[in-house]
């Protein structure tokens, strides 16, 4: 058998096996399938000759090194010979590296009941860290309120303008398009009855006590949620929270209770700008294509829209906002090891607070709907 | 034996005022251990990332194995390994998967055959298999650099650049690093370019010292430069620690 990479004679009482041409990493694959197929009769004994070797690296040397050892295993004899120095100094290390190998036991696996077992202790260590975090950032917020200093004023403040002012031109712009959305799929019904100007009162109603929180919000949870939990978690890798902590400033403190309070501050102030921009995009409609004239919708709004319904919208926001900066700065907390981690962290930070927006709004409106308001 | 595998030609580097290179020339000869020094801000880094296509220099032409290097343009990857200062192991993946990742994309062996190569080169860096399933950030400083080294060797490169190998390191895993360096070199037929502040790396492992300064390289064997009478390499091989290092070779 001859091909690029060896040639065989076979002799009673021997192979020889001539190497030749390019052992190199690229040929890896070829290699394997040309090693292959030395196939010695029982009794004979292998020679590995190096006639016309151009090329070896350790990835062709460990080919025809684990050729050898599959020989071995066989219990057929083989060897190396004739090869270059410098070809030979490949061999020899692969050599010498597998001695290393066969020293080392493989791990047994673990049985299957000691896998449950570290299954259950898993879960409790991370419930029992979670339920930490929880109270060391809850006992954070009481010093932080007893002993407000200000660096965390200073920082709060900032976090104010990055969720809150660098937020209102996005959130006013959906929550206008919402609007007008709203207005125009209420007007199509609503004209069938006759009852056109009704459409105010359900696009102000509407959005005033669900839609502009909800929208600014969401908007916010994808915004600052995915900020903080990035944000913190880097710090985490980075051991900026580690030296904060040596440093005797407790991170929660510097952290964590900024970012809340500033989204606690920002969110219903972003979400009046919301209310005010989806009623500007129903007036747009309103006006604009249904014939209803300014002064009547404004009377209208007027109207239909009690102060309670705008309290009833605004009042969510401050629990919605807690509910975003808890999830999205424990969850940035939590990163401990790797880059992928953040961004898994970063992934359940904001679909768990959207999630969790959501929920506490259907409870809001069972309450409120118990409460008659 | 004198061939040239890296060509260093006119590089010129600047950050806004601050000229790092101006007209830097340097030739890294086949199978030798070049050991790169300055001061800090003197552009080792800049001329690191530059001759891997990582950094635009201003002008100059860089060639690597009579290849052009052009600014994230794919270089001659399959010929160099890299080992980053901080190891630069990818977090999410375990150490094997680290080490069989550039196989696995540069090659269409068999998964089997990848993995014994990837192993192969765990153990080739002083590595006991039992890191294999670990993830990076369960080892420590001197694990992990290894790791990184092994990656770098993972496709049989002619070339490898090393980015302060052994900072971090305590002495005892520093010296054994510069010995596996030794040993590699002298093994697989390896070029390397080390950028290092150990001065016992220095005079121990390189076979020539590139130093940089004002902008341009000074570059010789240990002795050449030694006598070199310009101020700052006066300075820095008069420091104590690098006369010790001095007297102790």
């Amino acid at each position: 058998m001859n091909n690029a990479f060896l040639s065989i004679e076979s002799h009673p009482d021997s192979l020889i096996v001539n190497v030749k041409g390019q052992w190199i990493f690229d040929e890896v694959l070829a290699l394997e399938e040309a090693v292959a197929g030395v196939l010695p009769e029982p009794g004979q004994k292998v020679t590995f000759k190096c006639a016309g070797l151009d090329n070896i690296d350790i990835a062709g040397a460990w080919v025809l090194y684990d050729c050898t050892e599959q020989l071995s295993v066989l219990e057929i004899e083989s060897e190396l010979v004739g090869f270059k120095a410098a070809h030979f100094k490949f061999l020899q290390h692969i050599i010498d590296v597998a001695a290393i190998r066969e020293y080392e036991e493989p791990d047994s696996e673990p049985e299957p009941r000691h896998l449950i077992r570290e299954k259950v202790e898993l879960f409790g260590g991370a419930m029992s860290t979670h339920i930490e975090d929880l109270g060391a950032i809850a006992r954070s917020i009481l010093d932080g309120v007893r002993r407000p200093s200000l660096i965390i004023i200073g920082e709060t403040i900032k976090q104010v303008y990055y969720t809150g002012v660098q937020a209102i031109p996005v959130v006013v712009v959906i929550t206008f398009l919402i609007g007008i959305v709203t207005a125009h799929q209420a007007a199509g019904q609503l004209e069938k009855f006759g009852a056109t100007v009704l459409v105010v009162d359900l696009v102000s109603i509407s959005i005033t006590r669900e839609m502009g929180v909800l929208l600014a919000a969401v908007m916010v949870a994808g915004r600052s949620g995915s900020a903080f939990a990035a944000s913190l978690g880097v710090m985490k890798l980075n051991e900026e929270v580690d030296a904060m902590r040596v440093l005797g400033l407790n991170p929660n403190q510097m952290l964590v209770i900024p970012r809340i309070l500033g989204l606690v501050i920002a969110l219903p102030v972003l979400t009046i700008f919301a209310d005010i921009a989806g009623i500007a995009g129903g007036a747009l409609i309103a006006v604009g294509s249904l014939g209803i004239s300014g002064l009547q919708f404004v009377e209208r709004v007027a109207f239909s829209t009690d102060l309670s319904d705008f309290y009833v919208g605004l009042v969510k926001a401050p629990v919605f906002a807690l509910l975003i900066a808890m999830i999205g700065t424990l969850r940035g907390m939590q990163v401990r090891f790797s880059a992928e981690e953040l961004g898994l962290k970063t992934t359940m930070a904001v679909v768990q607070s959207i999630f969790m927006i959501i929920v506490a709004d259907a409870l809001f409106a069972t309450l409120f709907t118990r409460m008659g308001i | 034996m004198m061939e040239t595998v890296i060509e260093v030609r006119d590089l010129v580097n600047s950050f806004g005022d601050q000229v790092v290179h101006d007209g830097l020339c340097l030739d890294v000869r086949r199978d030798e251990i070049l050991g790169v020094v300055g001061g800090s801000g003197s552009g080792k880094s800049v001329l690191l990332r530059s001759i891997l296509g990582l950094q635009k220099p201003k002008s100059g032409t860089i060639t690597v194995l009579g290849q052009k290097i052009e600014y994230h343009q794919p270089g001659p990857s399959r010929c160099w390994g890299v080992l980053f200062q901080a190891g630069a192991l990818l977090s999410g993946l375990t150490v094997q998967q680290n080490v069989e990742l550039p196989i696995a994309l540069h090659s269409d062996m068999p998964v089997e055959t990848r993995h014994e190569l990837a192993s192969l080169k765990l153990l080739m860096v002083g590595l006991s298999l039992s890191v294999a399933d670990k993830y990076p950030s369960e080892l420590s400083g001197g694990m992990k650099k290894r790791v990184s080294l092994a990656r770098a060797l993972a496709l049989e490169p002619k070339i490898l650049f090393l980015d302060e190998p052994t900072a971090g390191l305590d002495p005892i895993g520093a010296t054994a690093f510069d010995e596996l360096i030794t040993y590699l070199q002298g093994n697989l037929d390896l070029t390397v370019v080390m950028i290092t502040h150990d001065v016992d790396s220095l005079f121990n492992t390189c076979h020539r010292i590139a130093v940089l300064v004002d902008g341009k390289v000074k570059i010789g064997t240990v002795e050449e430069i030694l006598q070199s009478d310009h101020p700052w390499i006066k300075s820095y091989f008069g420091v104590p620690r690098a006369q010790r290092a001095r007297l102790a070779i």
